[in-house]
């Protein structure tokens, strides 16, 4: 069970000994990180079918907690650290054949996001996420200098706040333990104060979840950085960052307050994002801003309390997870201006297909995923009685109506025959690109086709994260409280 | 009109912050995980300076954190600042007292280096101190004379050669059937030069880190190019 550790240190090993195993065998350094990421992913899935749903922790280095780090280690956190893997094995940079640190940027990338799901300590948390960060502005700054610097001020504002918020919490409580603070937080973290330390945190980390006012980053890194990394950072990065957000909302902030706030700034993302996106000029601008909205959308679903609304977050989260990456391959070829890609569809049927069905799910069509994601947020926001939520409900139909409308406007064009003036973009990134999206829209289709028992057993994982009481008797069983 | 607008965010959130901080007392925490810590680990860990137990045995996998956040900064540096170009004009040399000087101290800040990181188990200091004298050692004969070419591969090799030990060192631990990071060998007695288990060991491995990837990073910030005027 203890293996599961290796998930977050084989890939800092890997990431370490590729710079120099690269001056030695070339061949030897390019097969080291899929290689372990392919292994980690193993041995996820052994630990998976070992569990048998049954949560468990594990005390690092033997000291038990509160004193050491724990990791948690239960569905949900095994389902991101999966994903995790998963994500960043098909997003590896194969094309890059020079540059080592690349791969290790991508391997430390992987390490610290399954860290972050695993983790059961809040300033263990900040230590990856801090890592996220540098590993995240690294690759950006690759591609896109300038962009990434504002990406990295943003980024280390970000950690001040969210520093600030947890050393809010520990003078309030005196550990740092999410079990501990768990059962200490009704009591302690119930206050003014303890609302602002999450809005702190929330600000902070949101940062790297393309929350509303601290999101400024998103177009100028996504229209500049290359597809891969700009899917990493949307698709995978962003999630775990609402993760990490999600689980302090179960254990230690369980205020009203904290969700509205949630809500609201969610809310704001959800319409800014959305319109700016409606009059984006460019394809991966438009990809990023819509990035933002739906973002917020995620941000709304998580902030219906209960397990509906982690249910809800949980499957907004994956689909978006699944799509965005496969648009930002896809966006690869057509690059530049929108305008400049009628007939792009047309000269390539089976890029132009995939995008229409990765847009369709998008939007909510169903029967297709984003369908049903959709429909389990509609129920749960207007199940609340508050008139905060009605109004969300709204605001969230509106962005649909905005986004079916820019999204189908690019479709359009991408199939209309194209004129004398225009010049379709089609950069010669073929087959590698194409087959990632390929494999993403076939998983999108499976998830369709089994959406009955995906649909039972993503409840079952919302439900087993949902409670505060199973997470402290995991952490603490009662043989060990004397 | 800009730096308006940014002066008052940021005083703003000054304000704030200092507002949130003045209701707590200065320094003032409540010593849950403290007090459990200073009775735990001087019999549980074996080293008397505490504040390595809790870095190394503690909170170990922090200690991993931050050494791969330090090298994912230098892995970023190095992406972005690049190679320079064989042409490109370089600093004048250094006169002849920064040349003597620095040929003065180097071998004594390595002595003093080595020192903080293997006594870091018992006094205040250890690999993060000690790895910081260690790279500014290796950058002072750089700033005397700035042609010296730079062993970047040989800074990896130490690099990724220390943080690998730091690893295999914990993975061991794992493999005799105790969990990741798990202090190995006896405690010895508290306060000697070998006690402590392998908490020495970590501690050299996250000096060499340290100093290597700092001195690398110093060595390639001096050596970008400068703007011709």
């Amino acid at each position: 069970m203890n293996t599961i550790v290796l998930t977050v240190v084989l890939p800092l090993l890997a990431a370490f000994v590729v710079p120099v195993l690269c001056r030695v065998s070339p061949l030897l350094g390019r097969l080291l990180g899929p290689l372990t990421l392919a292994y980690a992913i193993l041995l996820t899935l052994q630990v998976w079918l070992g569990m048998e749903g049954k949560p468990f922790s594990i005390a690092l280095g033997g000291f038990q907690p509160p004193l050491g780090i724990n990791f948690y280690v239960d569905r949900l956190s095994l389902l991101f650290t999966f994903l995790t893997l998963v994500t960043s094995l098909l997003l590896w940079p194969w094309r890059n054949e020079t540059e080592p640190r690349q791969y290790a940027l991508t391997l430390l990338l992987a390490a610290s996001a399954c860290g972050l799901a695993l983790s059961g300590d809040l300033f263990n948390i900040y230590v990856f996420y801090e890592l996220i960060s540098v590993a995240s502005f690294g690759l950006a700054a690759g591609a896109a200098f300038a962009a990434s610097l504002r990406y990295l001020i943003l980024s280390g504002l970000g950690s001040v706040l969210v520093l600030c918020g947890i050393a809010i919490v520990y003078l309030q409580t005196g550990t740092l333990n999410l079990a501990q603070l768990s059962q200490l937080a009704p009591e302690t973290l119930n206050t003014p104060l303890g609302m602002s330390a999450f809005a702190l945190i929330l600000l902070g980390v949101g940062v790297k979840g393309e929350l509303f006012p601290v999101n400024s980053w998103v177009p100028e890194v996504y229209a500049a950085a290359s597809s891969r990394v700009s899917g990493l950072l949307a698709g995978l990065v962003s999630k775990l960052a609402v993760l990490v957000i999600v689980r302090l909302l179960v254990l230690l902030f369980q205020q009203e307050s904290a969700l509205q706030l949630m809500l609201i700034l969610g809310l704001l993302g959800a319409i800014s994002g959305e319109l700016a996106a409606w009059r984006a000029k460019d394809m991966n601008r438009m990809l990023a801003f819509s990035s933002i909205g739906q973002l917020g959308v995620i941000f709304i679903a998580f902030s219906i309390p209960g397990e509906t609304g982690l249910f809800a977050g949980l499957a907004l989260s994956l689909h978006h997870l699944l799509v965005k990456p496969a648009l930002f391959l896809l966006a690869e070829r057509w690059r530049g201006s929108l305008m400049g890609l009628r007939g792009a569809g047309l000269a390539s049927p089976v890029a132009g297909g995939m995008f229409v069905l990765l847009a369709l799910s998008l939007v909510g069509m169903p029967p297709l995923p984003g369908f049903w994601a959709k429909f389990l947020l509609f129920t749960g926001l207007a199940a609340q009685q508050s008139v905060i939520y009605q109004v969300a409900l709204g605001v969230v139909l509106l962005s649909i109506v905005i986004e079916a409308n820019y999204l189908f406007r690019v479709v359009m064009n991408l199939f209309q025959p194209a004129g004398d003036n225009s010049v379709a973009v089609i950069t010669d990134h073929g087959w590698l690109n194409l087959g990632t999206t390929f494999l993403l829209s076939a998983l999108l289709i499976a998830g369709m086709l089994f959406m009955g028992p995906l649909g039972a057993w993503l409840e079952g994982v919302a439900i087993q994260a949902a409670d505060p009481v199973l997470y402290f008797d995991t952490v603490f069983p009662v043989s060990a409280i004397h | 009109m800009r730096n308006l607008a940014a002066l008052v965010f940021v005083g703003g959130l000054a304000f704030l912050l200092l507002v949130i901080f003045n209701q707590f007392d200065f320094a003032q925490a409540p010593m849950v995980i403290g007090q459990g810590i200073l009775t735990d680990a001087p019999d549980r860990v074996g080293a008397a300076n505490i504040v390595t137990a809790v870095v190394l045995g503690y909170r170990g996998i922090d200690t991993l954190g931050e050494i791969s956040i330090l090298f994912a900064a230098s892995a970023a540096a190095g992406l972005v600042l690049g190679r320079r170009r064989a042409d490109a004009r370089r600093d004048p040399p250094g006169g002849f007292i920064l040349r003597s000087g620095a040929a003065l101290l180097f071998p004594l800040m390595l002595v003093v280096g080595f020192y903080i990181i293997l006594h870091g188990h018992l006094t205040p200091g250890g690999g993060f101190q000690g790895g910081v004298i260690l790279a500014a050692a290796f950058f002072l004969p750089l700033l005397a004379r700035p042609e010296t070419p730079v062993n970047h591969a040989g800074l990896s090799i130490v690099e990724g050669g220390a943080g690998a030990v730091f690893i295999l060192t914990g993975l061991a631990a794992l493999l005799q059937g105790g969990e990741f990071l798990q202090p190995l060998l006896d405690n010895g007695v508290l306060g000697e030069l070998l006690s402590a288990g392998t908490l020495p060991l970590l501690y050299l491995a996250v000096g060499l880190k340290v100093g290597a990837e700092l001195a690398g990073l110093m060595a390639r910030l001096a050596d970008v190019e400068v703007d011709e005027p």
